[in-house]
């Protein structure tokens, strides 16, 4: 029952399931437990959710507390509905291997991509390095 | 998260909500519920139920538009300040402290050799009797002034103060001179206005004025008891002035032996020229 109608708050959504994406691109699925006026969010058997192409992997992180500011987007999951994935879990070593993988060839892209700007005298500044202003 | 807390955050978020004007603020929200109702009016119409829809209501709380921008804790040395959007931070509270009410408050000012200089030229500016009230303030506390001028900055305020002296009437200057000769003890008169220049010099103009204004022929309009006072000052001075040695003015006005071949004989005078030259 929403307290105040006519308004979005994060109440009803205590001691439901939870997907939430973090801005520096984690999803962490867990058990809203507690919220504070700024959003900021405690999650309770938390699970680290990595995805790699088809592949994905668990996690299992326990406690979690979250600065409001760093959510991107926080859903809850409808435990009842069923489970109709394409997704293929595998293990945790398996999936981190992936990552890494993921992560070295995006890194050899990136470089020849800056290399090649770099040869006609331009240069994007990462995403990452910029603050909002 | 118990009750109270959710109900916390509620209320929280309900203050911030409230507004003057909702049809203007809110105005999406103020149709919809409009229209909400107007619709369960109709469709109640035939039944005679009244069911109200849930409408959003703030917590009527008065917005206060004053704030402490600074907040002092009990027993702490400090300030700590309080930085909203309206304020940023107040770092100084620098519009309660320039308020001086008595005259007893330029003392300290008069005791920085910085605060001589300024009021030095300030002197100029200030109304008569604001002048005078700082010629007094000199005069009574000279042996203060003269102890704690380890600058030796007064001198400074001659110039001013000669002007002021200037502009004294009769009555006024025996105040003054009054002021200069009540001193407690004979020592401090003594050293302040003879063997010191800055109360050498000052004695001298006040003397000097005396005498401008008797031999001017402008009548004096003097109070009652003011030529007595004056005389029993010259024969003082003069008593002290024949024998200290003295130390050298910052100007020696050129009607004082004349002043003193007035009251005293010749004898004195005499002694009373060599001594001052």
């Amino acid at each position: 029952m929403n307290y105040v109608p006519g308004t979005a708050s994060l109440i009803d959504d205590i001691d439901k399931k939870h997907l939430v994406l973090l801005r520096d691109g984690r999803t962490l699925i867990g058990f809203l437990r507690s919220i504070d006026q700024f959003a900021n969010l405690v999650f309770h058997q938390t699970v680290e959710r990595i995805h790699v192409g088809k592949k994905f992997g668990d996690i299992p992180r326990g406690i979690f507390i979250v600065r409001g500011e760093n959510v991107v987007l926080l859903g809850e999951i409808d435990v009842d509905k069923p489970c109709d994935t394409v997704l293929q879990q595998v293990s945790i070593e398996e999936i981190l291997e992936e990552q890494r993988l993921q992560q070295q060839a995006k890194q050899e892209t990136e470089k020849v991509k800056m290399q090649v700007l770099k040869d006609r005298g331009l240069s994007i500044p990462k995403a990452d390095n910029l603050d909002e202003y | 998260m118990t009750a109270k807390e959710k109900e916390w955050i509620t209320r929280l978020q309900m203050i911030q909500l409230q507004s003057e004007n909702p049809y203007l603020e809110d105005y999406y929200y103020q149709e919809y519920y409009r229209r909400m109702e107007a619709k369960l009016a109709e469709e109640e119409l035939g039944t005679r139920s009244k069911r109200e829809p849930p409408k959003l209501t703030t917590p009527y709380i008065t917005k206060t538009d004053s704030y402490t921008p600074v907040v002092h804790i009990e027993g702490s040395l400090g300030q700590v300040a309080v930085s909203t959007c309206y304020s940023p931070r107040r770092a100084i509270s620098a519009v309660h402290a320039v308020q001086a009410q008595s005259p007893l408050e330029f003392l300290p000012f008069l005791l920085i050799s910085k605060g001589k200089k300024l009021l030095a030229r300030l002197l100029p500016f200030l109304k008569h009797e604001s002048a005078q009230t700082v010629l007094h303030i000199v005069t009574r506390n000279l042996p203060t002034l003269m102890n704690r001028d380890t600058e030796e900055a007064l001198p400074v305020l001659y110039p001013a103060l000669r002007n002021v002296i200037g502009g004294l009437t009769f009555s006024q200057l025996i105040g003054v001179l009054k002021d200069l000769t009540s001193s407690e003890s004979q020592t401090i008169f003594v050293i302040c206005l003879f063997c010191l220049q800055f109360g050498l010099s000052l004695l001298y103009a006040l003397l000097s004025q005396g005498e401008k204004l008797l031999s001017s022929g402008v009548p004096l309009e003097p109070s009652i008891g003011d030529f007595e006072a004056w005389t029993d000052t010259i024969f003082q001075v003069a008593g002290q002035l024949s024998q200290c040695s003295l130390v050298e003015p910052l100007l020696l006005p050129s009607n004082l032996l004349t002043l003193f071949c007035r009251y005293l004989d010749k004898r004195t005078v005499h002694q009373l020229k060599s001594n001052m030259e």
